[in-house]
């Protein structure tokens, strides 16, 4: 071989023995890497199946009624309930909140009385103009102005004051949301409650690991504990290639 | 020095007891504590770089000679642990669930790739920079200008993030505009980088591993034991957490349990933050694969990473170092998705509202009712992290501009002094440029450090990669590769730019999904090698001397 030819290197094509050793070697880990990451979430996409909350699943079996306005008062119920469900979630496009809670001020409206509806509009109003004006939150005008409205309107929605939703209820009524549910806020609605309560689930989703759901523990910690040990190996086994074959870098 | 240090400390803890009071808002004005403590950390920071300063140029450079593999490990994961790591990843995944884990996983998986195709290599090939490299193995001045250029857009790119996290963090701490607190961070984090950018010194890049851990950590432990999950292990009792996320907690569960705001500890059931790809974080299967896969091999381009493993004594410290280094990175990445969980529980009343995402660490530990001054601790430690890599990026930049470009290729009799001119008006030019970028507030902190990433997958990545494992590439396929890769982030870059100031380009929607600027790396990259090796295997083959330094040099 002439010296033109002679120095040539390609990972594919290894000239000498640790360079072939080493090829093996990478090829090997970069597959275990490869694998368990990309492998992982194919697989993860692959057996994966949208599948509801059981919010939504309470929230079709009345919507039909609830938007032709035929629903019955535990229907209606049923439709706030959920409502509040998904407006308790941390992240919602301002658009979908507005839906949200226009249906569930209309709804709140709608089941209560004469005297409840004019209590309620009362400490609404009331409550928008504390809260406007408000600059911390452990104010007692504030507080005395909300809690003055949950106790209100929980009852016509039949909410027991220590439930979470509860508690949220004052904050999403709107005083100018109470006469009527338009529909193209209905159609809003429609479109985003599955939008929040359809998950990408599977066996590998609802599997428990240590407490976590045993995809996310897979990713958050074992790919990481995966990383540092492929890293081990390599640098171990190519000190020990290396003083095997006597080459001293 | 001891003598300094305790009668400071008796004569300010008054004061910071008395500021502690003060600091129970999520934003609120000046914090007293926090800046002491802010302050204290970073004037550490440049006491230590005094005391254990290089003598000269060569004990500078063979700093990494005299300390162990661990600690130059440290000294890794310092370099590393930046706003993005400390402030951004949290802030992913409170706001897009698991897709946030893509980023975890990208910024460690890259370690694998850099460790098995590189560090060794680029030890036995012996430069100094990325240019130098690029420059040296092309054979061509020009591609090593180019390289320099590149690597000082990386580095402004990947300053922008860490700008906007020392905003944010400023922002908390003095009670601010985001604007003057990005303009007053930045002056000071110049300042502190004209004071201390030579004395970045390996056993100082150590001292700032520790106290960066340590803040990142105390407020975990505490949030944890607080809130009553396995604190003895915050990684893994977390957990629960996340289960806790997306099954819901009830009020009745909770028994008395409340957040700073007096909101109990309570979540209605949120699937969303844990689940795949989830339909309401508006993120797909393919972004976080695109994601996952760009930042990886963004990490094993990454000029000012690949520049530290030309300063250790032998090839096999460079692989050992990228052990331990990875190691410590991790710690802080297990620990990251616990402020996550736990700011999603304590968030989950409508009447926290909404929050700066890039500050969830500090409000979280604000929202468990964590002592102010460890608050203002952790939100330090932010700042230190921010500070520790903006000022190593900007010595990067500067001296790729002075010592590449303008000594290398403008003026090769440049005197020293004139260089130092240089390097130091590179670098403030450097820092009134991201300033400028970063009071646009074009994305998340993470998401910005990712444009970084991309740039050096599609750029610097296939120059080493067929550099160093094939010598069959030539100057001309370096330039068609480097051509087709620089184009594709082009492209990436303006349109999202474009979008960012409402001009609507052509196919822009399927550019902005496909080529998003968080990770065109995942196709550029392969094009930009693809092209390397097809006008490599067209043109004249390698000249001999490189190809045998490669042989007995590089892989011998």
């Amino acid at each position: 071989m002439n010296e033109e030819n002679q120095f040539h290197i390609s990972f594919f094509k290894p000239t000498t023995e640790r360079a072939r050793r080493n090829r093996n070697k990478v090829v090997v880990l970069v597959s275990i890497w490869a694998i368990a990451v990309f492998g992982f979430h194919f697989l993860l996409k692959a057996i994966e199946k949208p599948t509801p909350e059981p919010v939504l699943l309470e929230f079709n079996k009345v919507w039909d009624k609830v938007k032709a306005d035929e629903a019955s008062t535990a229907e209606m119920q049923v439709f706030a309930k959920s409502v509040l469900q998904v407006t308790g979630k941390v992240f919602i496009q301002p658009n979908h909140r507005a839906a949200f809670n226009n249906g569930l001020t209309w709804a709140t409206f709608k089941l209560a009385d004469s005297a409840q509806k004019v209590a309620i509009k009362e400490a609404l109003v009331d409550f928008e103009k504390v809260a406007k004006n408000v600059e911390m939150l452990t104010d007692d005008k504030y507080q005395s102005a909300k809690s003055k409205l949950a106790a209100l309107a929980a009852v016509p929605l039949g909410l027991n004051s220590n439930e979470l939703i509860a508690k949220f209820l004052p904050l999403e009524l709107r005083s100018s949301m109470m006469d009527s549910f338009s529909e193209k806020q209905k159609a809003v609605v429609a479109e985003a409650m599955p939008f929040y309560t359809i998950h990408n689930q599977s066996v590998l989703t609802d599997t428990k690991f240590l407490g976590f759901p045993f995809h996310y523990f897979y990713t958050a910690v074992f790919l990481l504990i995966l990383f540092i040990g492929i890293c081990w190996f390599y640098s171990y086994s190519t000190d020990r290639i290396n003083k095997k074959l006597g080459i001293y870098e | 020095m001891k003598k300094f240090i305790i009668p400071l400390i008796i004569l300010l803890l008054p004061t910071l007891a008395q500021a502690a009071v003060g600091a129970t808002q999520l934003e609120g004005g000046f914090k007293v504590g926090p800046s002491i403590i802010l302050i204290a950390i970073l004037v550490t920071f440049v006491l230590v770089g005094i005391f254990f300063r290089a003598k000269d140029t060569t004990d500078f450079y063979a700093a990494g000679r005299s300390i162990s593999k661990v600690g130059s490990g440290m000294a890794i994961a310092s370099n590393w642990m930046s706003a993005a790591s400390f402030l951004g990843m949290a802030a992913l995944m409170y706001g897009s669930g698991y897709h946030g884990l893509a980023y975890v996983v990208g910024w460690t998986g890259g370690y694998v790739l850099l460790l098995v195709l590189m560090a060794g290599q680029i030890r036995k090939y012996g430069k100094y920079t990325a240019a130098d490299f690029i420059g040296d193995r092309y054979y061509s001045q020009s591609m090593r200008a180019v390289g320099a250029i590149i690597a000082i857009l990386i580095s402004i790119s990947y300053c922008v993030g860490q700008f906007v996290g020392i905003g944010l963090m400023f922002k908390w701490i003095m009670g601010l505009d985001y604007q003057w607190a990005v303009v007053i961070g930045g002056s000071v984090v110049l300042a502190y980088t004209l004071i201390s950018g030579m004395l970045g010194v390996t056993k100082n890049m150590q001292i700032q591993y520790v106290i960066i851990i340590i803040s990142f950590l105390i407020p975990l432990f505490i949030l944890m034991f607080k809130f009553d999950y396995f604190w003895v292990l915050p990684q893994i009792g977390y957990g629960s957490v996340v289960t806790d996320v997306v099954q819901g907690v009830p009020v009745s569960d909770i028994a008395g349990m409340v957040n700073s705001m007096g909101h109990d500890f309570a979540i209605v059931p949120s699937p969303e933050y844990a689940m795949p790809w989830d339909p309401s974080t508006g993120k797909t299967f393919f972004q976080w694969m695109a994601i996952a896969f760009s930042l990886m091999i963004g990490t094993a381009g990454l000029p000012h990473v690949l520049q530290r493993f030309y300063i250790v004594p032998k090839a096999s410290d460079a692989r050992w170092s990228v052990v331990w280094g990875l190691f410590f990175i991790c710690i802080l990445y297990w620990s990251a998705p616990v402020y996550s969980a736990l700011g999603k529980i304590l968030s989950a009343n409508p009447e926290v509202g909404k929050l700066a995402k890039d500050a969830i660490v500090v409000y979280t530990a604000q929202l468990g009712d964590v002592n102010p001054l460890i608050v203002g601790l952790l939100a330090a430690g932010g700042v230190s992290a921010a500070f520790s890599t903006v000022s190593g990026l900007l010595v990067a930049g500067a001296s790729a501009f002075s010592h590449d470009l303008y000594v290398k290729v403008i003026n090769p009799k440049a005197s020293p002094k004139l260089q130092l001119t240089m390097a130091r008006a590179g670098t403030i030019l450097m820092a009134i440029i991201v300033i400028l970028i970063a009071i646009l507030e074009l994305g998340l902190i993470g998401e910005l450090v990712a444009v970084a990433f991309s740039l050096a997958g599609c750029t610097i990545f296939p120059l080493f990669l067929l550099g160093i494992w094939w010598s069959g590439s030539n100057r001309q396929g370096a330039i068609a590769g480097l051509i087709v890769g620089g184009l594709v982030s082009l492209i990436a870059i303006l349109y999202f730019i474009a979008g960012k100031q409402g001009i609507e380009l052509p196919f822009a929607e399927f550019i902005g999904y496909y080529l998003q600027a968080w990770y065109f790396a995942w196709i550029g990259a392969p094009l930009s090698i693809l092209t390397n090796i097809i006008v490599s295997k067209m043109t004249a083959k390698t000249p001999l001397e490189i190809r045998k330094f490669l042989v007995e040099q590089v892989h011998s």
